[in-house]
């Protein structure tokens, strides 16, 4: 075997060796000279077919979507089936809904705040659902709130999103096309089991037997609904009501519902407040509540029963059981 | 999750579809075919079912473990109807009675070519509704993450909070009426073009002061002027707010990230110090660890929300001078010197007089004045930030739009980066409100699936 004379590139890599054993270690960083091999060019990237598919996508179709449309709305991916406001080209069934834009939430938050409107009257006028009403001007209080402490809106970011998302906006004053369905039911479960149910056939079986028949304590559709009012409108209207009269007549209703509902509120909260007795120290609030300790259940084991029971475990601070809060009051 | 975390989340072979808006997995959407399971007999109804649940667990959750998931699973599908009013007003609901018992029969067209299909309520593809529930899906879903791993870091990183509390629990559910809000800095650089590398990256300006020491002034001078005005427009209407809207009134909050920041560099450079050792003597050793033992409690100080801003400058100042190094600390009182500049807005204000050119607006016309005063407020939106971990001014990432929806049962106001949970998803005829990107079938053999009780 003939003796081996180190190359010049492992001569140095060694040097740099021994330096490094020496010097502090911000010195001891390889040469650009060690790396040197005898070719040139740079080695090929790892490229696979399938990479290569999607750097080819990305140049062609791929390059409509990197880039929100310039004129605005969505630009979700299509296929030959599939509809303009489809994310999923395979699933039909989800469309993306329309948001309301900056005006329209700013109309909402006016009309509530501003002109006392109800959330019911404001709902109706625009068709927008009552929880979203509702959701609206509770997040423009929190905006308003922002902008009067000085602190620094989003507004960059909630431009972009709107843009590329399908926006509804209102009309002061005029009647608007509505956003979405607003006297939705929900279907109660005690509903979609099958009855039999014999009733004489002269008999007016009403949407109030139904819900009887279903549940003895089951409201009816007409109750159910988050417009009740509405239907005593039309209502109203079929009678010969003229339609100024039956507009006036639902905002009042819709006035006292929402009253009745404050009001109810408020003796719940009243009644909350005389029932606890507070006692302040430097540090704690103490709220005490008489509690009657017969209230226990059959088996002394009521699920909501405060104290510690004897015999009965108590699971607050066993390891491995799920201790996330189930509501945020 | 050592399994998750192990496996790459977006591949190209054998793809996935995922919650995120990464562009391989909008590629892996795009060239996503109909899997077709069950339309051939080859494969039996547990293999159809077990195809199934895999390719929707996949984009369902899949941070979230398959057991987790089975408790969270309701077999109550929840759907709403719609009730027109004018119909219940002209009806009681016993015309429902005539025919067989489910109103007068539809007289059928047997003449016709073509029968419209009936539109079906898609229950099954409210199979993964529970999971739409949990905190960190819905800050997905709301778009304040750019994927639900993302959220998720958000939420315990406590930088979510539901109904104006911190909550960093990610499998958190959300209650109807539930607000959750995100930091609008963490939304902004989840959804924002990353910074450029070559850019004035944040970590290249904390190891090169000297540059940084130009740029850093004036922003924080306008936001020493951001905090007074807000103070002053507090003193002369205190705005009467709803508790249950914001979160309670906060006392006008001290920057202290100038001086966090001061503090941090001194300790940082103290270290590299230590470390250099050579050119160190022993005393001067001695003193610099004792600067670094009283740093810490000062920098944790800093943080509180009691300190002000000049108590911690007087401090680092004395300590400063106690080190008494004769070379190596020029750099460090030099940076001493630069965290005492943002506390006096007079001189911030005469640099940034220095550093603009005197310009006269008379020499510009309407026209002019109209779009200076547009870039003005543009400006003012959407500053350029070197301290930012995100490209400023702020720009949308790439690929984002192909991914841009709000489901129905969010309303969100992305000026706050906050939304509300205004009810359960559900479905209506011919929808359903849970974004799943696979068709009927497929939800179908999932929910059954899960079905079964093992």
């Amino acid at each position: 075997m003939p003796p081996r004379i180190p190359t010049k590139s492992s001569a140095s890599s060694a040097s740099a060796l021994v330096r490094s054993s020496f010097a502090s270690p911000c010195t001891s960083q390889c040469l650009p000279s060690c790396r040197a091999g005898f070719s040139t060019t740079p080695s090929r990237e790892r490229s696979t077919n399938l990479r290569r598919a999607f750097l080819q996508w990305t140049r062609t179709i791929g390059a409509n979507y990197r880039q929100p449309k310039p004129e605005g709305g969505p630009n979700y991916i299509s296929n030959a089936r599939s509809s303009a406001l489809q994310p999923f080209p395979l699933n039909a069934q989800f469309r993306s809904s329309r948001v309301l834009d900056e005006q329209a939430r700013e109309l909402i938050w006016e009309k509530v705040m501003r002109q006392g409107e109800t959330l019911k009257a404001v709902s109706a006028e625009l068709g927008v659902d009552l929880t979203r009403v509702a959701a609206v001007v509770r997040l423009k209080e929190v905006e308003k709130d922002w902008i009067s402490k000085g602190k620094k809106l989003a507004t960059p970011y909630s431009k972009a999103v709107l843009s590329m998302l399908p926006t509804k906006s209102f009309r002061p004053g005029v009647q608007n096309q509505p956003l979405e369905p607003i006297n939705e039911l929900h279907i109660h479960t005690a509903t979609q089991k099958q009855l039999f149910w014999p009733t004489a056939e002269s008999r007016q079986f009403t949407r109030e037997d139904a819900a009887k028949a279903f549940h003895a304590k089951m409201l009816s559709a007409d109750k159910r609904v988050p417009h009740p009012e509405l239907i005593q409108m039309e209502k109203n209207l079929l009678r010969g009501m003229s339609p100024d009269d039956a507009r006036a007549r639902f905002i009042n209703a819709a006035e006292q519902s929402e009253r009745k509902a404050a009001e109810k509120q408020m003796k719940k909260a009243m009644a909350e407040e005389q029932a606890t007795k507070k006692v302040n120290t430097k540090r704690f609030e103490f709220r005490f509540k008489e509690v009657d300790s017969e209230l226990v259940g059959k088996d002394g084991r009521a699920p909501n029963v405060v104290g510690w029971k004897y015999g009965m475990p108590h699971y607050d601070r066993k390891k491995g059981l799920v201790k996330i809060p189930t509501s945020v009051p | 999750m050592p399994r998750a975390a192990q496996r790459r989340l977006h591949v190209l072979r054998r793809p996935k579809l995922r919650q995120s808006w990464s562009k391989y997995n909008l590629y892996n959407i795009w060239r996503q075919r109909d899997p077709k399971i069950g339309f051939t007999d080859h494969e039996t109804f547990f293999q159809q079912k077990w195809r199934a649940k895999g390719l929707l667990r996949a984009y369902h959750g899949e941070h979230i473990k398959e057991r987790d998931w089975e408790r969270m699973f309701s077999r109550r599908l929840l759907s709403v109807a719609n009730m027109n009013p004018r119909y219940m007003a002209e009806n009681d609901g016993s015309e429902m009675a005539a025919g067989r018992g489910s109103g007068r029969d539809i007289v059928s067209k047997w003449k016709q070519d073509t029968v419209e299909p009936k539109t079906i309520t898609p229950y099954m593809n409210m199979a993964f509704a529970p999971m739409e529930r949990r905190l960190d899906i819905a800050i997905f879903r709301a778009m304040f993450a750019s994927s639900a791993r993302q959220a998720r870091h958000f939420v315990v990183h406590g930088k979510v909070k539901v109904n104006g509390k911190v909550m960093h629990y990610p499998a958190y559910k959300l209650n109807p009426g539930d607000m959750f809000q995100v930091d609008p800095d963490s939304v902004m650089f989840a959804t924002g073009q990353p910074k450029k590398k070559g850019g004035s990256s944040a970590r290249q300006a904390i190891t090169n002061p000297q540059d940084n020491a130009e740029a850093e002034p004036a922003a924080e001078e306008a936001e020493g002027a951001e905090a007074e005005a807000a103070e002053a427009t507090e003193a002369s209407e205190m705005p009467e707010q709803d508790p249950e809207t914001t979160d309670k009134p906060e006392a006008p909050k001290a920057d202290m990230k100038p001086t966090r920041q001061a503090i941090q560099k001194l300790t940082k450079q103290a270290k590299s110090i230590l470390a250099r050792d050579r050119d160190v003597s022993t005393s001067q050793k001695q003193n610099l660890r004792s600067f670094l033992k009283r740093a810490k409690p000062l920098l944790s100080k800093a943080g509180r929300s009691t300190a002000t801003p000049t108590d911690i400058l007087d401090e680092l100042n004395s300590m400063v001078k106690e080190l008494n190094l004769s070379d190596a600390p020029a750099e460090t009182a030099a940076a001493a010197a630069a965290a005492e500049t943002p506390s006096t807005p007079e001189q911030a204000v005469a640099a940034a007089a220095r550093q603009e050119p005197p310009r006269s607006i008379e020499d510009l016309n309407a026209d002019e004045l109209k779009a200076l005063q547009r870039l003005i407020k543009e400006e003012e939106e959407n500053p350029a930030d070197p301290t930012k971990p995100y490209h400023t001014p702020w720009k949308p990432r790439d690929y984002m739009s192909p991914f841009a929806f709000v489901p129905q049962y969010l309303e969100v106001n992305q000026n706050v980066c906050s939304a509300v949970y205004l009810r359960h998803p559900v479905a209506r005829v011919g929808s359903a409100e849970v974004p799943t990107p696979f068709g009927y079938q497929i939800n179908q053999l999932a929910f059954n699936w899960y079905l079964r009780r093992r």
